[in-house]
């Protein structure tokens, strides 16, 4: 029985190993311009994590307004260039709508008013 | 089912080196199916361990003594739930374990890791194959689990039985577990290093892996405190014990690692600095191997003695080299862009704080490894006791509690003159006052009094921080606890280790108490006679006893009377003058204010066959002090000789582990996404393989 179990496993084995060789899928690498794309939407969602901790740190009285203020609008140019090389859209006004849409519903998460915490 | 075992590791190390040499050729040459094929191996591995592990815990359910592993490690008398802990009582075992950990995790984590690692992921899998590979070798050319003996036994030996504790059913797989998990960072990190992807793509899975096999690692250290209280039978907790030191210090390294990575998360900084912790992290847990596994180092885990200790001190040099020579190969490239603003910021404090974490780390390596040195150039045997460690690492660890306080008050980038003012006043307030009561009160001790004060200065600190953010969320509407929720749930890694340090902070207490102000007393009792310490009478009603196949077990009853110290004022008083805290009462008649208010049994056995004795101390814990009684030895003449000791604030130790658990898993549960996913134009060469 073992010997039997065994011998079933390293069949198994050998079928999965050897099925993206035989199987109908056909397999890339993945590009250059897939990965490229990919680090940047990581590094703008990243922003968008230091956006909202930058803003909370604010709310939570951490930032003066100037420091928050220069903070924030870093990171905003930040996000947008990055958005930029990853979708390639060249409008500004597109790019500050799909940066605020993501960006709000961030605040949405936290609880944070869209002006960083004036209103708090 | 040993050849089914034997079969599955076989196999699974043809795997493992398939899937090394198959996912680098694979990205070399552009061939995508073998990339797949070779990480489709990967998973494969796993499912071959775990089929070895089935097969040798099927021996132990089935008493197969044809096994050795099983025959050494069990016999019919022992009960069926140990059989997960006789899995990995022993060497073979618990390297089985280890291996079956790393393949199943290593599984996941490529199973899981985000696309954008797809450059690296290849060296990812060679290294964690090549780690695995490693394993296999071990378990089927030097210490095969499923070793046959040429006579089989009628009866196994049985498990050792300082295994026999529920405490083992965690410690050592969450201690193994840890070490092991910190191979998943490392391995992740340094494939992105070999592939030349130098950015912050790693950042992500090298925290949250990072940050599972420290928390792991963590639980396991707390549980193996608890084990030891409860049945080693010495009165303590932490003894600065080889085997403890090195699963100490990769945990320090790491501890250091999850603060200092939150800078590179944020500010872009430290990304060279985070390297080297994890290069140091991952040799250390190679460290803690070697010395598990027949080390040059004497230790009371004397479960795992072995002669494998060459074996792991060649793989640990290796890692060693190969981990700091990718480091030095890939550090031009690793500099961050950005300097620090001012030494008074977040980013400087973590940085203090890595130097200090690393500072014990290395006073403790000096103490473990000091012996070694020793015996090898004077040829003098010495052994580095707990004074040592905690002369040395107690003043840092302190130091490193109060920044625990100061960190989170500053922020990011430079703090102002005004700002240090207002948010520093009120938690500095709290620690002064602190001391003073205490002082005012009569407790005596300095040290422990500081101590106090600083747990106090840190904990209001971590008031504060939640007090400003709950309130400006209040404002705004919601209500108290609503507004704290969304304040933490907003940034859940640094409120998770916000709770981690309450963690810590209750640990302390814990710490200070018992280390500070802990009465001891050794005495020989006959039936009827009692001792008084502290508030406490302990009276010895009767001794039990019971003589099983595999050991003989005493125990003495044993009363416990609160009293009034008033009424013993005269004893007291005699005891003082000889300079004891406590007495022995002959007499055993109880006074007016004694009240009884626990039965305790302390239980003392021997097992024959391992000439090995094991104790369970008798404990009456409260939030305030534990009373513990060690039965030290039943003598013939009829007394038992016991160690009592009163343990102040010791039940604060294991109430920290849940705290630490859930700020763990609040730092590490994942935000939910925010994007809309940009609309792109569909390029033609997009499409990738599966996996």
């Amino acid at each position: 029985m073992p010997i039997i179990l065994g011998t079933i496993l390293a069949l198994a084995a050998i079928v999965v190993i050897a099925y993206p060789f035989f199987g109908r899928k056909r397999y890339r690498l993945v590009s250059e311009s897939y990965l490229t794309r990919e680090s940047h939407r990581a590094e703008r969602l990243r922003i968008y994590r230091k956006i909202s901790d930058v803003e909370s740190d604010f709310a939570s009285g951490d930032l003066t307004d100037a420091d928050y203020q220069q903070q924030r609008d870093q990171l905003r140019v930040a996000a947008a260039e990055t958005l930029r090389e990853e979708t390639g859209i060249t409008t500004a006004s597109e790019r500050d709508e799909q940066l605020e849409m993501e960006i709000s519903r961030l605040r949405d998460q936290t609880s944070i008013s869209p002006e960083g915490g004036d209103t708090l | 089912m040993a050849d089914l075992g034997a079969m599955a590791l076989l196999l699974g190390m043809a795997l493992s080196i398939y899937a090394a040499v198959g996912a680098i050729v694979g990205e070399k040459i552009g061939m995508a199916e073998l990339a797949v094929s070779a990480r489709r191996a990967l998973y494969m591995t796993a499912l071959t361990v775990l089929a070895a592990s089935g097969a040798l815990v099927n021996a132990f359910v089935n008493n197969d003594f044809s096994i050795k592993y099983v025959a050494d490690h069990s016999n019919t008398l022992m009960d069926r739930a140990f059989v997960w802990v006789a899995f990995y009582a022993g060497n073979e075992g618990s390297l089985l374990y280890i291996l079956l950990v790393l393949s199943i995790i290593s599984a996941i984590s490529i199973r899981f890791a985000p696309r954008r690692l797809a450059r690296s992921l290849p060296w990812t899998i060679a290294i964690l194959s090549v780690i695995q590979l490693f394993y296999f070798g071990v378990l089927i050319f030097v210490a095969s689990p499923f070793e046959l003996l040429d006579i089989v036994p009628l009866d196994g030996r049985g498990i050792n039985p300082l295994l026999t504790h529920p405490g083992m059913f965690s410690h050592p797989p969450l201690l193994m577990g840890g070490l092991i998990g910190i191979t998943i960072p490392f391995a992740f990190v340094s494939g992105a290093l070999i592939a030349g992807t130098y950015g912050d793509d790693w950042i992500d899975v090298a925290r949250v892996s990072g940050i599972i096999a420290w928390g792991v690692l963590g639980a396991g250290l707390l549980l193996g405190a608890w084990w030891a209280y409860t049945i080693l039978g010495w009165g303590g907790y932490w003894s600065w014990d080889p085997i403890e030191n090195v699963a100490l210090m990769p945990w320090l390294v790491m501890t250091a690692f999850i603060h200092s990575i939150m800078v590179q998360k944020r500010r872009g900084m430290f990304r060279m600095w985070n390297v080297a912790l994890l290069n140091i992290a991952f040799v250390l847990a190679q460290l803690g191997m070697f010395i598990n596994r027949g080390g040059p180092v004497v230790s009371v885990h004397s479960f795992a003695a072995s002669t494998l200790g060459i074996i792991f001190l060649i793989f640990m040099l290796s890692s060693l080299v190969f981990a700091f020579a990718l480091f030095l190969w890939r550090m031009p490239k690793l500099k961050s862009d950005r300097a620090m603003d001012s030494f008074m910021s977040r980013e400087a404090s973590c940085l203090i704080n890595n130097f200090l974490f690393l500072a014990v780390m290395a006073v403790t390596l000096w103490g473990v490894l000091f012996p070694v040195f020793s015996d090898m150039a004077r040829d003098i045997s010495v052994s580095v006791s707990a004074p040592y460690f905690n002369r040395v690492n107690g003043p840092v660890l302190l130091i490193i509690v109060i920044l625990m306080g100061v960190g989170p008050l500053l922020p990011w980038r430079k703090a102002s003159a005004r700002s240090l003012k207002q948010w520093f006043v009120w938690p500095t307030v709290v620690g002064v006052v602190t001391i003073v009561a205490l002082v005012a009160i009569g407790v005596q001790r300095p040290v422990a009094i500081f101590s106090f004060g600083v747990i106090a200065f840190v904990a209001s600190a971590i008031g504060e921080e939640w007090w400003r953010g709950t309130a400006a969320r209040h404002r705004s509407g919601d209500n108290w606890f609503t507004a704290w929720w969304r304040l933490v749930n907003g940034n859940r890694p640094r409120h998770g280790g916000y709770i981690v340090h309450i963690s810590i902070l209750i640990l302390g207490l814990g710490i200070i108490g018992t280390n500070f102000y802990q009465q001891r007393m050794d005495e020989a009792l006959y039936v009827g006679e009692s001792l008084v310490l502290d508030n406490y009478r302990i009276e010895y009603i009767d001794r039990g006893s019971s003589e099983r196949p595999d050991r003989i077990a005493q125990w003495a009853e044993m009363s416990v009377y609160r009293i009034d110290p008033a009424d013993y004022a005269q004893e007291f008083e005699t005891a003082r003058a000889r300079g004891s805290s406590g007495f022995k009462l002959e007499d055993s008649s109880a006074r007016p204010n004694d009240e009884l208010i626990d039965q305790i049994e302390p239980w003392h056995g021997f097992y024959v066959d391992f000439n090995m004795a094991s104790v369970r101390s008798g404990i009456r814990s409260t939030i305030v002090e534990d009373l513990y009684v060690i039965p030290r030895d039943f003598l013939t003449d009829g007394r038992v000789s016991i160690a009592v000791s009163i343990n102040p604030l010791a039940w604060w130790l294991w109430t920290s582990g849940p705290f630490f658990l859930i700020g763990t898993m609040i730092a590490l549960w994942p935000q939910a996404s925010v994007e809309r996913r940009p609309v792109r134009k569909k390029v033609p060469d997009e499409s990738e393989g599966d996996g």
